[in-house]
């Protein structure tokens, strides 16, 4: 380029001072607020979580805005909106889910409006009546996250509260519901789900929750029983009233028991089925493992005898009365009734004091064999025989026993047929019935009239007798008693003459100044000196036998 | 008054004095470049406050950010019978306006959402005027400065009846009341805008009218 020239007329520049841009430090503030603005709204739009769509039939106290959706009470998210499906059949509630609860947005998860309802088990959602209704909410368990939800109308039972699922099968629903409670030992210990009819239509199929410490109780062989109301049973065993708790009694319920004879076991399995039983005496008379049918062929009259009646061992229960009937036999044309038993003899084991011999026992039950051995030396040689005994003399409620009989007469057990027939020993009752019977028939076969007859025969006799003996009597008085009389006076004078010899007697010898009773006196009283100096002379030989030798020495020198 | 003379007074720069801001005592300078303090009540001088415009500025721009979540975020968490509800300043005034209380509505709207916005717009608005040099109106901008400056200390009012609610209605479980975070950025914008009117300072108005030339920065 060309050099600088040096013309005056060109402007010269101007120095101007650079101005001072100090960045105040004021510009700190603005910066703060900046970050401080900046770090809400990403943590806003961080913490933003889904939205979803909730489809509920009525959106029944449930407002924008100001419904929650709670999960353990926690709230999960809240309601932006409400409004009606297109076709105005229901309402899409959409809600605003926090972050950290998007994860339980699964295809499966379960939406209810939650609202107080008082019902006899109780009052539940009590803090909605001060909040509002709330939105229940119950996680699924798919992995498929989902944005738009069918709400129940209804809230499901169960919550994830820990505990198992059984399944209980009843012939009917009786007063039960969904959130009847379950006992154990008069401890509520859970409820009933949910019911339904079994597919089949012929029994009922309940799902009940036993709650968490509980659920340990439950075995495979649990017995379970409708404790719904009052258990009023009159049987031969007296009257029973049973009951559960107040709330039971008014509202039903399910209890459950373990049968003494069971022993620890593993617990029963989640969805386990049960029977539900009619109550309680019935489940816990449910058969057993070793349970046996036995069949009785009494000859008696079974009046009294019902199903379901106990049996007892050796006055124990031990098994129950499955059926009442009667065996016909064509060929030797008899019909007889025929009594079906059912004997456990697991239940006697529970009676068992010593638990080696209990063990042993129960260890030989189990071999099909020996168990037979002993039932045949139980009859054939110990005498064991079931007799229908009378409970309740009041009800005529009849029972069987099993007692040894060892007087019975011998019988064989056969053992080959499948319910093997035990022999029976005639009732108490009917033996006694058929003693009176046969002393009526000995009192009948008198010949009652004849006897009458002869009777008044005798009595006409009797009448002529005693007449005769009368006047035979009256001579006796005018003839026999006034020598009598003298006879007695003079009897009478010989005995005061008596008397006074006797007096005399008693002066003279044993009156305390008689003579006799004087020299008496003197006598003992020398003896007994006598016997006092022969006593000091036996003293003074003891204490010094040399005495007698060298002459008595100075009193009492001798021993000290 | 004296609006004709606007343009024309002298002032205490032009002549090289400086008058003391806290006892107006008008004095000569120690140097230009470092006034020194007042021979009066001894308060450092200066003949316009140091790097105002820089610092209102930085104060507003502050208060504009923190004005944002301040309406944005709840003021009031309210938590009654077990539902919970939380409110916005413009929430409450929309509540109280619904609910047929429109002359409160009003107020809280004036108070807590013109005014606030208001102080930043005049700050903003007297700051951009006098950085172009424009000496147009000085009168009215001072009566707006004035104006902000008045209003400054009512506008906590809204922190105020918020911190004596949350104080007084604590009725637990009943109800209670929670202070949410757009009270705090409220405040913030309040302080902000009130020590961005005191950094301002309003001779800046009348410098671009006398003398064009008068450095401000």
């Amino acid at each position: 380029m060309a050099e600088p020239t040096d013309r005056e007329d060109l402007p010269k520049a101007t120095v101007v001072r650079p101005k001072r841009t100090r960045i105040s430090i004021i510009w700190i503030i603005p910066i703060l607020a900046a970050l401080v603005a900046v770090g809400i709204a990403i943590q806003r739009i961080r913490s933003e979580g889904p939205t979803i769509t909730i489809i509920f039939n009525a959106a029944e106290g449930i407002e924008a805005g100001k419904t929650f959706v709670k999960y353990k009470d926690v709230i999960i998210g809240r309601v932006t909106q409400v409004q009606l499906t297109s076709d105005f059949a229901r309402v899409n509630v959409t809600v605003k889910i926090v972050k950290h609860a998007a994860p339980l947005m699964v295809e499966d998860a379960q939406f209810w409006v939650v609202k107080p309802s008082i019902s006899i088990t109780g009052i539940s959602g009590l803090n909605t009546l001060l909040s509002g209704n709330y939105i229940g909410f119950q996680p699924g368990v798919s992995d498929n996250s989902w944005d738009t939800f069918g709400g129940l109308d209804e809230a499901p039972v169960i919550t994830e509260q820990r505990g198992r699922q059984f399944v209980l099968t009843a012939s009917d629903l009786g007063s039960l519901d969904t959130g009847s409670p379950i006992y154990y030992r008069r401890l509520q210990v859970g409820q009933v789900a949910a019911f339904d009819l079994a597919p089949d239509g012929k029994s009922v199929q309940l799902k009940i929750f036993v709650n968490a410490p509980y659920d340990k109780y439950v075995y495979p062989g649990t017995r379970f029983w409708n404790a719904s109301g009052i258990d009023i049973s009159l049987g031969a065993d007296g009257l029973n009233v049973r009951t559960e708790s107040m709330v039971a009694l008014l509202v039903g319920g399910v209890a459950f028991d373990n049968p003494p004879e069971l022993g620890q076991t593993e617990p029963a399995g989640p969805n386990t089925t049960f029977t539900l039983y009619r109550d309680r005496v019935a489940a816990l008379r449910a058969t057993d493992p070793y349970a046996r049918r036995y069949v009785l062929y009494f000859n008696e009259s079974l009046r009294g005898l019902a199903v379901g009646a106990p049996v007892t061992f050796l006055g124990l229960p031990a098994g129950e009365v499955s059926s009442v009937g009667l065996a016909f036999d064509a060929a030797s044309a008899t019909i007889r009734p025929r009594v079906v038993v059912t004997f456990s003899p697991e239940r006697l084991l529970a009676y068992g004091n010593v638990p080696a011999e209990v063990q042993a026992f129960k260890t030989a039950m189990q071999d099909e064999q020996k168990r037979a051995s002993v039932l045949r030396r139980l009859v054939e040689e110990r005498g064991l025989r079931a007799q229908l005994k009378s409970g309740n003399l009041l009800t005529g409620q009849m029972y069987v026993a099993l007692d040894y009989y060892p007087g019975a007469p011998k019988v064989k057990l056969d053992l080959r047929q499948p319910e093997i027939v035990l022999p029976v020993e005639p009732g108490t009752f009917a033996v006694l019935e058929a003693k009176l019977t046969s002393i009526l028939d000995k009192i009948d076969k008198m010949p009652l009239e004849a006897i009458g007859r002869d009777l008044s025969k005798d009595l006409a006799s009797l009448d002529v007798t005693l007449a005769s003996a009368t006047k035979l009597l009256n001579n006796a008085d005018a003839h026999v008693v006034p020598p009598l009389k003298t006879a007695l006076e003079d009897a009478h004078n010989t005995l005061v003459a008596v008397e006074r010899a006797m007096n005399n007697v008693n002066t003279t010898i044993l009156g305390p100044d008689a003579p006799a009773q004087q020299e008496l006196r003197s006598a003992l009283q020398d003896f007994a000196r006598a016997a006092r100096s022969l006593r000091v002379l036996a003293d003074q030989l003891e204490r010094q036998p040399s005495s007698v030798i060298r002459g008595k020495t100075d009193a009492g020198s001798g021993g000290r | 008054m004296s609006t004709q003379t606007s343009g024309h007074a002298l002032s205490a720069a032009e002549a090289g004095l400086v008058a003391c801001t806290t006892c107006a005592l008008l004095s000569r300078p120690a140097d230009a470049a470092n006034p020194g303090d007042c021979p009066r009540c001894g308060a450092p001088l200066t003949s316009r406050q140091r790097n105002s415009i820089q610092y209102t500025w930085a104060l507003i721009i502050a208060a504009a950010i923190c004005y944002v979540p301040a309406n944005v975020l709840p003021v009031l968490t309210t938590t009654a019978f077990g539902s919970v509800e939380s409110d916005t300043i413009m929430g409450g005034v929309i509540y109280l306006y619904a609910s047929g209380s429109w002359p409160l509505a009003i107020i809280v709207f004036v108070a807590s959402v013109m005014i606030p916005l208001g102080k930043l717009v005049a700050l903003a608005y007297l700051l951009i005027t006098i950085q172009r040099g424009s000496a147009a109106n000085s009168h009215q901008r001072t009566r707006i400065y004035v104006l902000v400056e008045f209003v400054g200390r009512w506008s906590m009012l809204d922190v105020f009846v918020d911190a004596f609610i949350v104080a007084l209605i604590q009725l637990k479980p009943l109800m209670s009341v929670e202070p949410g975070a757009g009270v705090v950025f409220f405040m913030a914008v309040v302080v902000l805008t009130m020590v961005a009117a005191q950094t301002f300072d309003p001779r800046l108005i009348w410098d671009a009218g006398n003398n064009r030339q008068v450095q401000h920065g």
